[in-house]
């Protein structure tokens, strides 16, 4: 495609290799949990399911629940909170003030968050405290939140988990540009599968393929992943020290545009339920994030955050005065005038998470993705097993089928943990995280002692397999709905998820059985040298 | 003996390299998104100096990553890098230092204020 010389095509082709040897272990791993974390709110239905499934907000009610919770919380915690439809199909409320945490140097969230039934928006669940404690409350979120903060810090804490995924995702940047770099024939390689030819060839060419259909995807998660993970880390601190020096609330204030001036006198609060309505007569489009600063008070601000209609990527915000309950403005998430700052800002959200289309989008962006842990897995054993004959290249060889096959059998584990935790009156989210490093411990003792790497492979796709299929006997049996009462209930998701579930488990143990009968890894490795793009 | 100063040679360049390409790159890319917000347009909506340099890092970083590992003169490479990293590095402390300013000046006009007889 590019016309690069030879000795460019090497260079550019050492930094493709490279770039997926150093980091491809974490990348595979942030990859592969990404791929997982697109179905959060679907994951959040299946461990949790309410009697009736919906992730929107109601067009009713949502003013008298507001009164009724505010009324039972410290007037405190009024200064700011919010609605929204959570991973588990909860609405999820959090009145709270920004407090100073004791040893930080930051204020911080504190106050009441309340899970409530998104229809007949009765309390489920209420949890006070610090932001973080909060959230380590919330059971029906557990195991989302699980893979999802695997996914955006890798469990690590602020902000060292999100640099490293930040640098993950410029890692894999680097490789899909060089991967489009270095095919000098990319039309002949998205077709070129030589099925007849030496296994290991077979490999390289199915790398090959899924990693050209792949590129200009990798590309999109890759730029969008490492803006996503650099803004929280730095990004937004540093800017804000330029521009504002260090005041983030100010630099808030001016990228969102709403200003009021303070007025503490109490007042009372207008009906929110009219807002919404307005607000959809407005756009056409259902709130999908409501937003209310100084309840009770003169100064009062309430910010709808619109869902975007179809076809469309991009939504406004509608600011209403709280207080009277008359519309100020309609705005652009960012500013007050439409802007390319505020066209790209949005932009980012759709491209990384792939939920612009539903259950479509998501399942198209699940494939890709997948097909992205692919290559980057592959990527790796063929890297290694082409200098598997030296001591150091050995080891890593191992470790790329430890982390490659080991960790789908880590993840699979954590919800059996999920399900019996409860039961035996265990921490959830705790017992989620040590069973997750007890399976990766078995996967790593498995990888030290089968020394045959495709053994190896084969135990761990078997553990996987077995760990998936206990996946969905499990829910039913620690009272989770069956598949009747999910079908009356119109719960599709449980269903789905669970028919998903036991197919991957199935689909494992073929795999492992097939693995068994034909080795892969031992098959000459100059067959891939031979085959190697320069 | 040539085989091993060439050698040798190489070993310090293959560094020097992975120095610059490494976290010189992240962190010059770091003060280029950072003092973009001084240079780069605000529009009419007064936030794009602050969000495109933000959304765009990634960007900058892989332009600055790919021109560090692929031009053949070393040396100049470094040379760009350099520059680009005091430029704005100065470019930040100038803004910083002329905002303390401002900011200590403002501070005895402002207490003048609210001690004068109304």
């Amino acid at each position: 495609m590019i016309a690069l010389s030879q000795s460019r095509t090497k260079e550019v082709l050492a930094i493709h290799g490279w770039s997926g040897v150093f980091l491809g272990l974490l990348l595979y791993a942030v990859i592969l949990t990404g791929v997982i974390a697109v179905f959060a709110h679907e994951i959040g239905e299946w461990s949790a399911p309410l009697p009736h499934a919906t992730h929107e907000l109601p067009q009713q009610g949502l003013d008298a629940a507001l009164r009724a919770r505010a009324a039972e919380v410290d007037p405190a915690f009024h200064d700011e909170l919010f609605f929204f439809s959570d991973t588990a199909g909860r609405i999820r409320t959090f009145f709270h003030t920004h407090d100073q945490k004791p040893g930080e140097s930051t204020p911080t969230d504190r106050g009441v968050e309340f899970d409530l039934d998104p229809v007949t928006l009765a309390v489920l669940d209420r949890r006070e405290g610090w932001a973080d404690e909060v959230q380590a409350q919330n059971l029906p979120a557990a195991l989302a939140d699980f893979f999802v903060e695997l996914h955006v810090s890798l469990h690590l804490p602020n902000p060292w988990g999100l640099l490293v995924t930040g640098i993950l995702g410029l890692a894999m940047l680097v490789a899909s540009v060089t991967g489009f770099l270095v095919h000098r024939h990319l039309i002949r390689e998205l077709f070129t599968l030589r099925k007849k030819k030496d296994p290991l060839l077979v490999k390289r060419d199915a790398h090959v393929i899924a990693g050209t259909w792949n590129l200009p995807f990798a590309f999109v998660l890759a730029f969008t992943g490492s803006y996503f993970s650099f803004a929280g880390a730095f990004a937004i601190p540093a800017v804000a020290m330029v521009a504002f020096g260090g005041d983030q609330e100010k630099l808030i204030e001016t990228v969102v545009g709403v200003s009021v001036p303070e007025n503490k006198t109490p007042a009372g609060f207008a009906n929110l339920d009219a807002m919404l309505a307005d607000a959809r007569s407005r756009t056409g489009a259902d709130a999908g994030f409501v937003s209310i600063s100084h309840y009770g008070r003169a100064d009062a601000v309430v910010s709808l955050s619109m869902m975007p209609l179809e076809g469309e990527l991009a939504s406004d915000n509608l600011i209403y005065d709280g207080a009277t309950g008359a519309f100020v403005r309609q705005k652009p998430f960012l500013g007050l005038q439409p802007s390319l700052g505020n066209d790209l800002f949005l932009l980012m959200t759709p491209l990384h998470f792939g939920h612009f289309a539903g259950i479509w989008s998501k399942t198209v962006w699940f494939a890709l993705g997948f097909a992205g842990a692919y290559v980057t897995l592959s990527g790796m054993l063929l890297w290694t097993t082409r200098r598997q004959h030296q001591p150091g290249w050995a080891r890593l060889a191992r470790a790329a089928h430890w982390m490659g096959y080991g960790l789908p059998l880590a993840l699979a584990a954590v919800p059996l943990a999920r399900f019996i935790a409860p039961g035996l009156e265990l921490d959830v989210r705790a017992a989620q995280n040590w069973t997750f490093i007890a399976a990766a411990a078995l996967a790593t003792a498995i990888a030290l002692k089968v020394r045959d790497l495709d053994t190896l492979r084969c135990v761990l796709l078997a553990g996987t397999g077995v760990a998936l299929l206990l996946a969905a006997p499990l829910r039913w049996l620690t009272g989770g709905p069956g598949w009747v009462t999910a079908f009356e209930a119109g719960l599709a998701t449980v269903i789905a998820f669970d028919l998903a579930l036991l197919l991957a488990g199935a689909l494992c143990l073929l795999a492992a059985r097939r693995a068994k009968v034909q080795p892969l890894a031992a098959s000459d490795a100059k067959l891939i040298d031979e085959a190697s793009p320069a | 003996m040539t085989t091993l100063v060439a050698a040798s040679s190489n070993r310090r360049r293959a560094w020097s390299r992975g120095l610059l390409a490494g976290p010189v790159c992240f962190i010059t890319a770091a003060a280029v998104m950072a003092g973009a917000a001084l240079w780069y347009p605000e529009g009419a909506a007064q936030i794009n100096n602050i969000a495109v340099p933000i959304i765009v890092f990634p960007a900058i970083w892989a332009a600055l990553f790919f021109y560090l590992m692929l031009d053949r003169r070393l040396g100049r490479a470094w040379v760009v890098a350099v520059l680009l990293l005091l430029g704005h590095a100065a470019l930040i402390g100038q803004h910083l230092m002329a905002a303390q300013a401002a900011k200590k000046a403002a501070a005895p006009a402002a207490a003048s204020t609210e001690g004068a007889p109304r």
